[in-house]
């Protein structure tokens, strides 16, 4: 992930004007051709099938794996077996380790209401109930409570950020594989269709009830209580998209980033290092977490595009680094579904203030968007011709 | 027997020149190849019949020739000729492996390259000084071609100024040679019974000094270095690998046997100016290879620095520095051939080897993944890191030449200091950071380099690796004919490490 100097954001100017008059006339970001078609519904499917397996763990982390100070075999689902640690070792799995990161970034991050909910008061006396029930039966932790108070409540508020970015997922895997569904029933034809049909899902979902509670010999606790009022969308997934798509964090990669010298942001608001930002080039280069994500997808591509992939650049070769190109794409078209999803009044209102509104948002988004890998949005085969 | 390693490469060049018809260029590849694999396993079968206990020569086969110009036909091999035959048959099939298939002028081509092979092995193996004179000079002519012909676009000046420098060497040499029988009074010019002649320190000096040029414009030492850097410029990838990885040790060779050998009082007198003159050279080429902007000029002049250890081994002429002065031309040979080997496969993809424009080459899906790792453990090696062949060879020499000529010594090991910083520099600049734009497109990223196209720098890199982690294999053929080689040279005894080359290898193993 490499961030362009000043200069060059600036000349996408032109560009950034032109986005912010798609965002309002309600026209995909994502130049429309068979071919962006092709890759953003095979990507979002391979990626539904791979969000499947992450939520399935998550949601298992935090139900089995709660306050376990040194969850070794986290990723194992409950099922160690020797093939199973075997190709754990060699990496012939799912590499959750990116659940993971995502669910480390949301944390860190920690913005909107999932966030204030996990640093209220109402979250530390659950904190309480719930360690003190624990610490009776576990002598490790009684060791460890008194002498580090904020650890076993961090250990808490990441279980139940791994439990709401699971339920999350769970959401948008069924949601990207359904994508896939109507796209093979032909009801999917054009780029605007996909960013439509994702829209229409976040918001049929938007006021799903995220919950977390968890049973301890025998007894429940509620960790995320349904009277915190956390909601889908504006609770969990604006937040993740803050998170991992915009803001995401410096890994040493390509770049060396050098926090003393002011190389990185003072103020973790103004980090552009997520998936929009990312520089796909680098992908299965030391250290670039997404690449574990794309080499999760790499099994699970559907024919059609790995067909288009093989006759591209080198083949299988640098297969990871195309689906990260392809990823980005699809991305920018969730993004935008996101934000068509949450415009404060609806994109045909007449009304001059809700216009007002409505071009005061979306001008907020491009301001982040512009200096965003946004060159691979045109068509390409459009640009050349 | 030794013969088989002149007549398989010789007659086989003839052969290959009059075959007669069309023959493709595969077929005489591979016919090249056959013949260098023969030379190869030949090479292996002298080193099974040969006694590494023995100091003195081996395996002698003589036959009288011209003998009226005192020109015999005398071969013999021992512990310091017989590793260089055997890199020098390695690195001549590496050389044949790397060619691409698609040479213009094919039979001419390898038949040079069998050639080069065959007057390499016969210089190396010649002990009758008229003899080696004509086998070293019997290479130049041969590559001379290789540069003129196959090489870069400048390559007319690149192969002039090589004939030019050479000739002057060979000129040198022979006049020596000459000077020598002169002085001796006999025209017997066998390289053996001269150890024991007398002769006056002022004849002595004025011959080795012709010597010492000649040798020094062929190692190259500095300030005869300059046709190296060109020459390896506008070569192709087999030619350099072959230049530097084995005839340039064909000067240091002649150092050690013919300088050394021949006038050890003068060379005795001489030793302290002629490590001055090392610590120069070694600071020179590694102080102008972090100048250079094209990687293989930065690794020519590395070469011209690392030569350097091997003047500096044989002026302190003790046991441990001679065996670390053979080491040293072993690993250099083997190194430098792997990093121009790697240079080479960098060029043939991207199409530069221009450090401001190289980046991020490393990258594992787009760039040059294999190339840049082994290219990052071929300048490891080169910089001496332990474990590696370059890290032995460096210790023996250091070690061996500490006590005689501490100042040079300790200015050659800053010189090794300064491989690191010229060495990282090109690694930090062609395969780490992002790859260069030219590579981002989705539809023309680099080509893929095969994996058979990796195999001789792969096995270069374990043979590096190998020489690093069991330095005893070659230690244990060469220790017996260095350490006479030191006894020879008269100011050994008073040198307090005469036993320690055997406890250095030895130590090796625990």
């Amino acid at each position: 992930m490499t961030r362009e100097p000043e200069a060059a954001a600036m000349t996408r100017q032109p560009e950034a004007a032109a986005m912010l008059e798609r965002l309002l006339a309600g026209v995909p970001l994502l130049d429309h051709s068979a071919e962006h078609l092709l890759e953003v519904v095979a990507v979002l499917e391979s990626y539904g099938e791979v969000l499947d397996a992450y939520s399935r763990n998550l949601i298992h982390q935090a139900q089995r794996e709660f306050l376990n100070p040194f969850p070794v075999l986290r990723f194992f689902n409950g099922e160690v077996t020797p093939q199973r640690l075997w190709r754990h070792l060699i990496h012939d799995r799912i590499n959750f380790e990116y659940a993971e990161y995502c669910q480390r970034l949301m944390l860190w991050h920690g913005t909107g209401g999932l966030d204030a909910y996990l640093d209220s008061a109402a979250f530390q006396q659950h904190c309480a109930v719930v360690i003190g029930h624990r610490r009776r039966r576990d002598p490790l932790l009684a060791l460890l409570d008194p002498l580090f108070p904020d650890f076993l409540p961090e250990l808490i508020r990441s279980a139940a950020t791994a439990s709401a970015l699971g339920q999350f997922w769970r959401v948008m895997s069924d949601l990207f594989l359904d994508l896939a569904d109507a796209h093979r029933r032909g009801e999917i034809a054009t780029i605007a269709a996909v960013v439509a049909f994702i829209r229409e899902g976040l918001v049929a979902a938007a006021g799903l009830p995220i919950r977390y509670a968890v049973e301890l010999d025998g007894v429940p606790f509620e960790i995320l209580p349904p009277a915190a009022g956390l909601t889908f969308l504006g609770d969990v997934a604006v937040p993740y998209v803050e998170a991992v798509f915009l803001r995401g964090s410096p890994f040493l990669g390509t770049v060396s980033f050098n926090a003393q010298a002011r190389q990185i942001p003072i103020d973790q608001a103004c980090f552009q290092y997520g998936a929009l930002y990312a520089d796909p080039l680098p992908t299965m280069g030391a250290g670039i977490p997404p690449s574990l994500l794309m080499q999760d997808m790499s099994r699970h591509l559907p024919a059609a595009l790995l067909q288009v992939y093989r006759s591209r650049g080198r083949g299988e070769g640098d297969l990871r680094v195309k689906i990260c190109a392809s990823f980005q794409k699809a991305m920018f078209c969730v993004t935008n579904a996101a934000i068509d999803g949450t415009f404060p009044h609806p994109l045909s209102s007449s009304h001059p203030s809700e216009q007002q509104a409505n071009r005061a948002y979306a001008t907020a988004w491009i301001e982040r968007l512009r200096v965003a890998r946004i060159d691979c949005l045109p068509d390409r085969l459009a640009a050349g011709a | 027997m030794l013969s088989g390693l002149l007549v398989i490469p010789l007659l086989g060049a003839i052969a290959l020149l009059l075959w007669p018809g069309e023959v493709s260029g595969e077929r005489l590849r591979r016919t090249c190849l056959a013949l260098l694999v023969l030379q190869v396993a030949w090479s292996l079968w002298v080193l099974w019949q040969f006694d590494p206990t023995i100091s003195g020569l081996q395996l002698e086969e003589i036959a009288p020739w011209v003998g009226s110009l005192g020109l015999d036909y005398r071969l013999g091999i021992d512990g310091l000729s017989l590793p260089l035959v055997l890199i020098n048959g390695a690195l001549s099939l590496a050389a044949a492996l790397v060619t691409s298939t698609s040479t213009p002028r094919p039979r001419l081509y390898y038949a040079l390259l069998l050639l080069i092979s065959g007057a390499v092995n016969g210089a190396f193996l010649a002990q009758n000084l008229l003899l080696f004179f004509l086998f070293y000079e019997l290479e130049l002519i041969p590559l001379w071609l290789l540069i003129a012909i196959w090489g870069g676009s400048n390559r007319a000046y690149a192969a002039t100024k090589f004939l030019l420098f050479t000739a002057v060497s060979g000129v040198l040499i022979l006049g020596a040679f000459f000077g020598l029988a002169l002085a001796t009074g006999t025209a017997d010019f066998s390289l053996q019974p001269l150890l024991g002649q007398e002769l006056g320190m002022g004849v002595q000096l004025l011959l080795m000094g012709a010597l010492l040029v000649g040798f020094g414009i062929k190692i190259p030492l500095f300030p005869f270095h300059t046709w190296l850097p060109d020459a390896h410029t506008e070569a192709s990838t087999p030619v350099s690998l072959l230049l530097a990885g084995v005839l340039l040790k064909l000067g240091t060779y002649g150092l050690l046997r013919f300088c050394l050998g021949l006038f050890p009082d003068a060379w005795q007198l001489m030793s302290p100016w002629l490590a001055g003159w090392a610590a120069v050279s070694v600071l020179f080429g590694s102080l102008a290879a972090i100048q250079q902007q094209d990687m293989k000029r930065m690794v020519a002049y590395s070469s011209v620095g690392h030569m350097g250890y091997v003047l500096l081994a044989a002026a302190a002429a003790t046991p441990v520095s001679l065996l670390g002065a053979l080491f040293q031309m072993v690993s250099h040979g083997l190194i430098s051939a792997l990093l121009f080997l790697l240079v080479g496969v960098v060029y043939a993809t991207t199409g530069t080897r221009d450090l401001n424009v190289l980046r991020g080459l490393l990258n594992p899906e787009r760039g040059l993944p294999i190339t840049g790792s082994l290219m990052i453990a071929g300048v490891m090696a080169s910089a001496g890191i332990p474990g590696m062949g370059g890290f032995i060879s460096e210790f023996l020499v250091f070690r061996g030449s500490l006590v005689p000529f501490p100042v040079p010594t300790l200015l050659c090991m800053v010189g090794s200091g300064l491989t690191a910083v010229y060495f990282l520099l090109l690694v930090n600049r062609v395969f780490f950071g992002r790859l260069s734009p030219p590579a981002d497109d989705l539809d023309t990223p680099l080509p893929v380099v095969p994996l058979a196209r990796q195999i001789p720098a792969l096995a270069l890199t374990v043979a590096v690796l190998l020489l690093g982690l069991a330095p005893q294999a070659l230690g244990t053929l060469a220790t017996a004919t260095t350490t006479a080689m030191s006894r020879a040279s008269q100011h050994l005894a008073a040198l307090p490490v005469s036993a320690a080359p055997e406890r250095l290898v030895a130590g090796g193993r625990g």
